[in-house]
This record gives C-alpha cells, sequence and structure tokens, in this order.
C-alpha cells in the first residue's frame, strides 16, 4: 500500500508548478555559477602555479643555508566550488624560516578588505536557498491540502493506516526531490569535468559523493519540517505560510544571529594584542643573543651580496671574522628556534580561542539544519578552520625538517657553508685583487671592484639542494574529516527522525474532516 | 469605498497569523539587535577613545620640536558612529586606521579585527531585517491578494458591485502597506528605545532626520515587494503557484544577485597584491633615484659629505618627488583595493536590494561612502597640518624653509624649524558627518531608481488586474 501511496504522490508531484519551476531553476542557476566559480577556481590554480614554480627556480640560487626560506604555498581545494568557507579568505602561503612561524590569519593586505562585503557565492547557496524552499514547497500541501481537496477523507476511508499513508508521503516527497538534486549534481560534475585544469583524485570523488548525501539529508529534513506544518494546520496557505517564517528564520536570522551572538557573548581578544606579545618575545629573542653573542665580532674586512629570495649573505671574510661568524651562529640559532616554537605555541593558543568562539556560534546555530549543512559542508570539501590548521602543522613541521636538514649539512650551523660560500683563500685574492685595481685603476676603482664581485658571484656554485625535503600539503585525510563531520550527519538525521516523530504523533490526531 | 476597501483589508491583516507571526519575528529580533549594538558600541568606543588618546599624547610628546610634529606619524580611527544601527554597511571588514603624518598617507589598515573563522555575516540591523526579513513578509502578505480572493468567490462579489477595479488595488496596496509598516515602525521602536535607555548612544537631532529618511527609504523599498507581490497575484490563477514564483523571484532579487557582485568584480578588475604594491614603489623609488642622477634635481642632490657642495634645496626637491611619486602609488593600490566593491555594486543595481542597501549607506553615512569621505577628510586634515606646520616655519629665521620628509637633512642642515610649538595651537582630526542633503544627494540616483521600480511594478499590477478573469 505504502508504494501505491507513494506512486501516486510522486506523479501527482511530478506534474506540478512548482516542481517544474524548482527543477529548471535549479539547473539554470547550476549551469550559470558552475563555469564561473570553476574559472576562478583555474585562476588560482594558475597563480599557484606560477608561485610554486618562482619558488623553485629561486631555490636553484641557492648559494648558502643561511639563505634557505623558500615560501610554500596552500594548493586551491577544487571542491571549494562546492563550498567556499574560509578558502578565500586564510593566507595562502607561509614562509619557511627558520625562527619564523607561520602567518595565522588573513594579514592585512594580503587579501582585498573590502571584498567582505560581497556575499559568497557557491553550489552550496543554490542548495541551501533554492532547494530548501523547494522542499517547503513539495511538502506543505501534502496532507493539509489533501484534506482540501477532500482525498484524504476517501484514502482513509479504506484499510489504509495512517503510517502508512504518512510514509508513503514521505517516500514520494523524497524521490521527488532527488531528481533536481541529482540533476544539478550530474550537470555540475559534467561542467566541472568539462574544464582542462580541473582533475579530481579519488579521494576528491568520495568527498563529492559525500557531499551529495549530506545534500540529500539536508534537503529531507526540510521536506520533513514542511511535512510536520501539514499535520499540524488544517488549511494549506497557513502550513504554506508557518513553513516559510521557520524557512527565513533557519536561512536567514539563525546563521547571521549566531556569529553576532557569539560575537558578544564572548569576545576574542584583538590581534594586535596577540601580535604584541609575539612582538615581546621577539625582543627578548634578540636580547637573549645579543647577551650570548656580544664578545663577537661581526665587523672587518668582507664583501657580502644579496641572494636567492632576497636575503643577504656574506661572499667573503677574513679568517678571525669568519671564526665569530660561525661562534655566533652556534649560539644563536638554536635560541632561535626554541623562540620560534614558544611563538607557534602563542599563536595556537589564540587560534584555539577563536575556535571556542566559533564553536559557540556553532553551538547557538545547531538549531538551524541550514547551519548544520553549512558547517558539514565546508568540512566535507576541506574549506573550514580545521583544514588550515593542517596547513600550518604540515608548514610548521616541513620547517622543522628543513632545519633539522641544514642543521645536518653544516654541522648545527657551526660549518663556514652556514653563512659564506667564501673560503679563507677567496678573501686573500681579494685583498690581492684590490690592492691591483687600486694601483691600476685608481680612477674607477668602485666600477671595476664591482666587476670583480659580480663576476666572482657568479662563479659561486649554488647549492644542490636535491635531497632538501619536499613540501607536500595534500588535504586532510579522509578518515579525520570524517570523524569530524560524523557527529553533524548524525544530528542532520536525528533532525529528520524528529520532525518525521512529530509529524507521525500530529497525523495520528489530525481531523481529516 | 477606497477607504472601506483599507479598512476591511487592514482588518482581514491584523487578524492572519502571518501577521503575528511577523511581528513576533521582527520584534524579537529588533529587540535582540537593539542589545547586541548597544553592548558593541560601548565596546568600539572604548577602544576608539583609548586609540586615539595615545595617538594625541604621542602627538603631544613631538611638540618640542616642529619637525617632529610635522614628521610624526599620526594615526587616525575610525569612529564608532549611532547610524550603524540603521545599517552597519560591512564596515567591520574595512580598513579602520589611517596612518599618515604631514608628508605621506599610507594604505588604511584593518585594526582590532574580528574572529576571521566565523566567516562573513551581517549584523541584524533595521537594514538586514528590511532587505531579508520584511521584503520576505512584504510577499507573504501580498501572494494572495487577487488571486486568493479569486480562489475564496469574493472577488467576483466585489466587482459585482459599481466599485472600480483600480480602487480595489489601490486600497489594497494602501492597507498591505499599512499594516507591513507596524512591524517596522514597532521593531524599530523597541529597537531605539533598547539603544537609547542603555545610555551609551547619543542620538543627535541630526540624526533624528536620517533615521526618519531611511524609515521612509525603508518603505519605498518595500513597497516595491508589495507591488511586485500583487502583480505575480493578479498574473495568476492559483495562489499556490503565485506562492512559487514570488518566493523564487525573492531568492533571486535578494539573496542571488547581491551574490553575483562578487563575481562581476572578479572577472571586471583585479584584486592588488602587496607584492605589487612593493613592486611599483621599488619602481618609483628606482625612477626617483635615476632622476637624481642625471640631474634633475640639481647637482649633488641628495648627496651627503665633507668633500663635496652640499645641496639643501635640491635634495628638498629630490626627498619631496620621492614623498610625492610613493604617494601617489599608495593612492593608486587603495583605488584599486576598493575598485572591484564599487564596481560590483554598480552592476547589480538591478536588484532592488543593493540599490536600497547602498542609498540607506548614504544616508546613515556608513559603508563605502563613509569610507571613502573619511580618506578625504584625513587627507584635507594632512594639508591644514601641512600649511599649519609651513606657517610655523615661516616665522622661524633659522629654518632653511624646505619642507621634506628626510631625518639627516633636517638634523645636519635644520630645513625645518626645530623650534617648539604649542600643542594646542597644532590643528587636530575632527570627522565631519555629512549633512542630510549632501548624503541624499549621493543617494540621488538610487532613491530615483527605487522609485522607478515602484512606478513600473504599480503600472504592470494595475494592467494585469484590469485583464484579470474573476471567474
Amino acid at each position: 500500500m505504502v508504494w501505491n501511496i507513494a506512486k501516486k504522490e510522486f506523479l501527482l508531484n511530478l506534474m506540478t508548478f512548482k516542481f517544474a519551476v524548482g527543477t529548471i531553476v535549479c539547473v539554470v542557476l547550476i549551469t550559470v555559477f558552475m563555469p564561473i566559480l570553476v574559472g576562478d577556481y583555474q585562476q588560482r590554480l594558475k597563480d599557484y602555479n606560477e608561485n610554486v614554480a618562482a619558488n623553485e627556480a629561486e631555490l636553484r640560487k641557492v648559494k648558502v643555508y643561511k639563505n634557505i626560506t623558500p615560501t610554500v604555498y596552500r594548493p586551491p581545494n577544487v571542491l571549494s566550488v562546492f563550498s567556499e568557507g574560509l578558502e578565500k579568505q586564510l593566507s595562502k602561503s607561509a614562509k619557511v624560516e627558520l625562527g619564523g612561524v607561520p602567518e595565522i590569519s588573513m594579514a592585512s593586505g594580503v587579501s582585498n578588505p573590502f571584498l567582505s562585503a560581497f556575499p559568497t557565492l557557491d553550489v552550496m547557496l543554490i542548495v541551501k536557498v533554492v532547494m530548501s524552499i523547494l522542499a517547503l514547497l513539495v511538502a506543505y500541501d501534502t496532507i493539509s491540502g489533501e484534506r482540501e481537496r477532500g482525498t484524504l477523507r476517501l484514502v482513509l476511508a479504506n484499510r489504509t493506516a495512517r503510517h502508512e499513508v504518512l510514509l508513503g508521503k514521505l517516500l514520494a516527497g523524497l524521490v521527488t526531490l532527488i531528481i533536481p538534486v541529482t540533476s544539478a549534481f550530474i550537470i555540475g560534475l559534467l561542467i566541472l569535468q568539462f574544464f582542462p585544469m580541473v582533475s579530481l583524485a579519488g579521494a576528491d570523488w568520495i568527498r563529492i559523493g559525500l557531499i551529495y548525501l549530506a545534500s540529500l539529508i539536508f534537503i529531507s529534513a526540510m521536506y520533513n519540517i514542511g511535512l510536520l506544518f501539514s499535520c499540524l494546520m488544517s488549511r494549506s496557505s497557513i502550513s504554506l505560510v508557518l513553513g516559510l517564517f521557520i524557512w527565513v528564520v533557519f536561512v536567514v536570522v539563525i546563521p547571521n544571529g549566531s556569529v553576532y551572538l557569539a560575537n558578544y557573548l564572548r569576545p576574542t581578544e584583538s590581534r594586535e594584542k596577540m601580535a604584541a606579545q609575539v612582538k615581546a618575545l621577539m625582543q627578548e629573542r634578540n636580547n637573549k643573543i645579543d647577551d650570548l653573542t656580544k664578545t663577537l665580532r661581526t665587523g672587518g674586512s668582507q664583501a657580502g651580496a644579496f641572494g636567492a629570495f632576497g636575503n643577504y649573505f656574506i661572499l667573503m671574510c677574513e679568517k678571525p671574522l669568519m671564526d665569530d661568524y660561525r661562534k655566533k651562529y652556534t649560539l644563536s640559532e638554536p635560541v632561535r628556534i626554541k623562540y620560534a616554537d614558544k611563538i607557534f605555541e602563542l599563536q595556537q593558543q589564540y587560534l584555539d580561542r577563536l575556535i571556542k568562539q566559533k564553536y559557540l556560534a556553532h553551538t547557538i546555530a545547531q538549531i538551524s539544519p541550514v547551519t548544520l549543512y553549512e558547517s558539514l559542508m565546508s568540512a566535507l570539501t576541506g574549506t573550514d578552520l580545521a583544514n588550515f590548521e593542517h596547513f600550518r602543522n604540515r608548514v610548521k613541521l616541513h620547517t622543522d625538517e628543513a632545519i633539522e636538514y641544514i642543521r645536518s649539512k653544516t654541522e648545527s650551523f657551526s660549518s663556514p657553508a652556514y653563512f659564506t660560500p667564501g673560503k679563507e683563500a677567496d678573501h686573500l685574492a681579494m685583498v690581492k685583487e684590490m690592492d691591483r685595481i687600486e694601483k691600476t685603476h685608481a680612477d674607477k676603482f668602485f666600477e671595476e671592484v664591482k666587476k670583480w664581485y659580480d663576476q666572482k658571484l657568479e662563479q659561486t656554485p649554488s647549492l644542490s639542494l636535491r635531497d632538501l625535503p619536499q613540501f607536500i600539503c595534500g588535504p586532510e585525510s579522509l578518515a579525520s574529516t570524517l570523524s569530524r563531520s560524523i557527529s553533524r550527519v548524525m544530528l542532520l538525521l536525528f533532525i529528520n527522525a524528529l520532525f518525521f516523530t512529530l509529524s507521525f504523533v500530529a497525523f495520528l490526531k489530525y481531523d481529516v474532516r | 469605498m477606497i477607504r472601506q476597501i483599507i479598512y476591511r483589508e487592514i482588518l482581514e491583516n491584523l487578524l492572519s497569523l502571518r501577521f503575528s507571526l511577523s511581528l513576533l519575528l521582527a520584534i524579537s529580533l529588533f529587540a535582540a539587535a537593539g542589545f547586541v549594538f548597544a553592548a558593541k558600541y560601548r565596546q568600539e568606543s572604548q577602544d576608539y577613545w583609548k586609540d586615539t588618546n595615545e595617538n594625541l599624547s604621542s602627538l603631544s610628546e613631538q611638540t618640542n620640536r616642529l619637525c617632529d610634529v610635522a614628521r610624526y606619524q599620526q594615526t587616525v580611527y575610525r569612529k564608532p558612529k549611532s547610524l550603524a544601527l540603521c545599517t552597519e554597511g560591512f564596515e567591520k571588514y574595512f580598513p579602520n586606521s589611517f596612518r599618515f603624518n604631514v608628508f605621506s598617507m599610507y594604505i588604511p589598515q584593518v585594526r582590532r579585527q574580528g574572529n576571521f573563522d566565523l566567516g562573513r555575516f551581517s549584523d541584524i540591523d533595521l537594514g538586514f531585517i528590511t532587505s531579508l526579513i520584511l521584503s520576505f513578509i512584504a510577499l507573504i502578505f501580498t501572494y494572495d491578494t487577487i488571486c486568493g480572493e479569486k480562489e475564496a468567490g469574493t472577488l467576483r462579489l466585489m466587482l459585482a458591485s459599481s466599485i472600480h477595479r483600480h480602487k480595489i488595488l489601490l486600497g489594497k496596496y494602501i492597507g498591505v502597506m499599512l499594516t507591513l509598516g507596524i512591524p517596522l515602525l514597532l521593531g524599530l521602536l523597541v529597537n531605539l528605545l533598547i539603544v537609547i535607555s542603555s545610555r551609551d548612544v547619543i542620538i543627535s537631532s541630526g540624526d533624528w532626520l536620517k533615521i526618519f529618511t531611511i524609515i521612509l527609504l525603508s518603505l519605498l523599498f518595500l513597497s516595491i515587494f508589495v507591488l511586485l507581490g500583487m502583480f505575480v497575484s493578479s498574473r495568476t490563477a492559483h495562489s499556490a503557484n503565485s506562492m512559487v514564483i514570488l518566493l523564487l523571484v525573492w531568492v533571486g532579487l535578494v539573496i542571488l544577485i547581491p551574490s553575483f557582485g562578487r563575481i562581476i568584480s572578479d572577472a571586471a578588475c583585479e584584486s592588488p597584491t602587496q607584492a605589487e604594491l612593493q613592486r611599483r614603489l621599488a619602481e618609483v623609488d628606482k625612477q626617483n633615484l635615476d632622476d637624481a642622477a642625471s640631474g634633475k634635481f640639481g647637482k649633488n642632490a641628495g648627496s651627503f659629505g665633507s668633500n663635496i657642495v652640499e645641496n639643501p634645496p635640491g635634495t628638498a626637491r629630490l626627498v619631496n618627488a620621492r614623498t610625492e611619486a610613493r604617494n601617489q602609488v599608495y593612492e593608486d593600490h587603495l583605488n584599486k583595493m576598493m575598485a572591484p566593491l564599487i564596481f560590483g555594486r554598480y552592476y547589480t543595481r538591478f536588484s532592488p536590494t543593493v540599490l536600497y542597501q547602498c542609498a540607506s549607506e548614504a544616508i546613515a553615512g556608513t559603508g563605502i561612502t563613509r569610507f571613502k569621505s573619511l580618506y578625504q577628510q584625513v587627507k584635507r586634515y594632512q594639508q591644514d597640518l601641512k600649511e599649519y606646520v609651513r606657517g610655523k616655519d615661516a616665522e622661524d629665521p633659522e629654518s632653511l624653509h624646505l619642507l621634506c620628509d628626510h631625518g639627516q637633512a633636517i638634523s645636519k642642515w635644520g630645513v625645518i624649524s626645530k623650534k617648539p610649538v604649542s600643542f594646542d595651537s597644532v590643528p587636530k582630526f575632527q570627522e565631519q558627518d555629512l549633512a542630510l542633503g549632501q548624503s541624499l544627494k549621493l543617494a540621488i540616483w538610487d532613491i530615483g531608481l527605487l522609485v522607478l521600480f515602484n512606478l513600473v511594478f504599480f503600472a504592470a499590477s494595475f494592467v494585469s488586474f484590469l485583464r484579470y478573469d474573476v471567474r
């Protein structure tokens, strides 16, 4: 019997105006949005590739170990077309250097603050707004509409049990709604495949599958809410109005209001305060290094140049100065590494506070399936803060690896290769050369010296960094994404079950006259 | 007769479920907004005065020497505005501190940025409630005005008597507008009462006038949706179909089109990067050095030393040329940063929501218009301060009267006076709000377009209703 009812209801739904309009709008929107969004992704990918290539090229020019300060980039996430999340807001790169820590937010200037005035646009917006409205529209008159038409009486006059009727309606509604969701997804994915630069890995397909499932669960939750109002009210127009009010509260009020409230209930300390603490730590570090190295000289006969990544290094210097430099770096670099860890810790605490505030906003917003769905989507697509933390931790790990590599190559920073490619003989040659130039070309002294320097710089070989650890930052592992999203999926399923149970109770008492 | 229709319409609406629901929603939102706004305003004012006083006290420490006053980098902060309770205009994301000295003006920075993890959100204010909630309620009120009465059979009865169709339409329009005004005005009243009773926010008489204007603007905006609802209602035979169409139109106008702004601006203008700024600055500096080497600023300009003839006027020319060029680069960069927002807003103006947002921001003096005006005001203040320094400098016979931003030139030659000045005579920055007339002038096109939307939808609904089949 359930099947008969479901089939009848489904066929009826297919013929309705709302279904036709809703499906067409979804499909049209996805065909319009998708190329724009993917084009945007391609642009970001191109920028990323260029940046990585430029970084590699620069890395080939490194002449001393001290100058290994590459910048690593966060690869753009292809799934951000489904849910943008924080993808565009957070910093896309981090500098790997001894004593440095990855930046934690959009440092002002990195991204354009004025763009925040625009709402975000992604595939999730279509599901969240258009499809959830469609779900309500399909659901609002399932019971109350049949009562108005008088057909409900006829159905219940037979031996059909009430729960069968309701189950049939639920099934029919879900099957009806699967059609626009699925067609939108298929069209979207076809368009995505059409772009040459987009390549989807196996894990991406699993994620897309999960996104599809999450969207279905969300849509079904919205349908169940509509069903409840349909069972509560005797007139379909009233159930529609009620449903729409709830919809506007879920879609518009709660997502904005929860954040607004969380900001008010748990204000976070400003970034400036954290920055000041970092600055104080840096000061402390510099003082410590100054104390340790104050007996050592930094002046003397030497020649320097600017090398890779715009870093200065010493081309050659006299023997006693070189010894002092060696002592200096042996003493100072461990201190810088230690303080980098401290600063990382400090920033981590700040980040944790931000996450706590986010968690509060999230808790407030959990009454709305829309916000649940939003956070689920950004977790599944890998555009939420946890994924950014993953990147940050990877950078930290990579920095540690790079430092370890440098340490192993330079005998704990004590080898001259750490700061200069020059040998003692080079310095002697330099002194000799200066004397020669001063005697022969006294009038063009600086030009000649510069020429000699440039020549010398060219002759200096670059370091072979083949065995330098590579930075690889894939997305977070699927398992940890799943473990984070499972509670939200459960909650969404619970909302489904709750509203269906409520509608069941309401329908048992429903006056069919 | 028309009065009777209005009266009937109002009574019917007042008794409906949708009215009580919308009243409840509007009042609770407005009340929550009032509390949060008052707390936010208090916090922001504290921060603002703390920062501003810090800046002023540092400035007063510089008054021992005029040259220090000229070279000191002041920071002006954006003052929290009481009218932000009407519309906040995403100011929280915009740069809010302006650093400058008499010679240079840098890129404004975002200070006290909130939690970036929370993502973008709108403050719940009058603009938000009107454009997203009340516009929706307007559609819920009107989706069945014509076709609902047809379905109920009452439209036939009404038209059987000697009433003109246009009177019915007008009566219904006025009736809905009046009922819709109740949640708006009552909610706003609650909001204002909460905000005023917190005693932190002071609303001046000029502000009251602006609030009144924004209320009128909100009604003008809502009237578009009422007319739209009546139009669609008089095009369809079933109220369910009318609702479907209206909802999709609403989603398009209110949610989708404003989001298109980002896409449009991304496609049309490129956001400048920090690296590009640095590159351009380096270019400008190099150009300046080349000019100096080619003797554009005079012989030995920019050189110091015992064995050459020094050239203070040349050095001043050189330094000023560089400062000028760098200022230009900074300003270009800032303009490029703002361009996407302005451009995206401009091309999404076929949505009444964007029009309403722009117009109310202009009148309340928040958002991007405020930012632009504040930037101009800071620049003007910078010029005033420069004139002041120039005037004071002229009084000192020991100075060379060559204003330039160069420490060595000042200490060695005394190109700017080193005499003390009194702190009271130094001009201080004061932000001026635009008068209502000026802000209206800024918003005139937006308001005109809103009126046009009204007229178009009114004409459309009028024509459709005249031809409506009442059976």
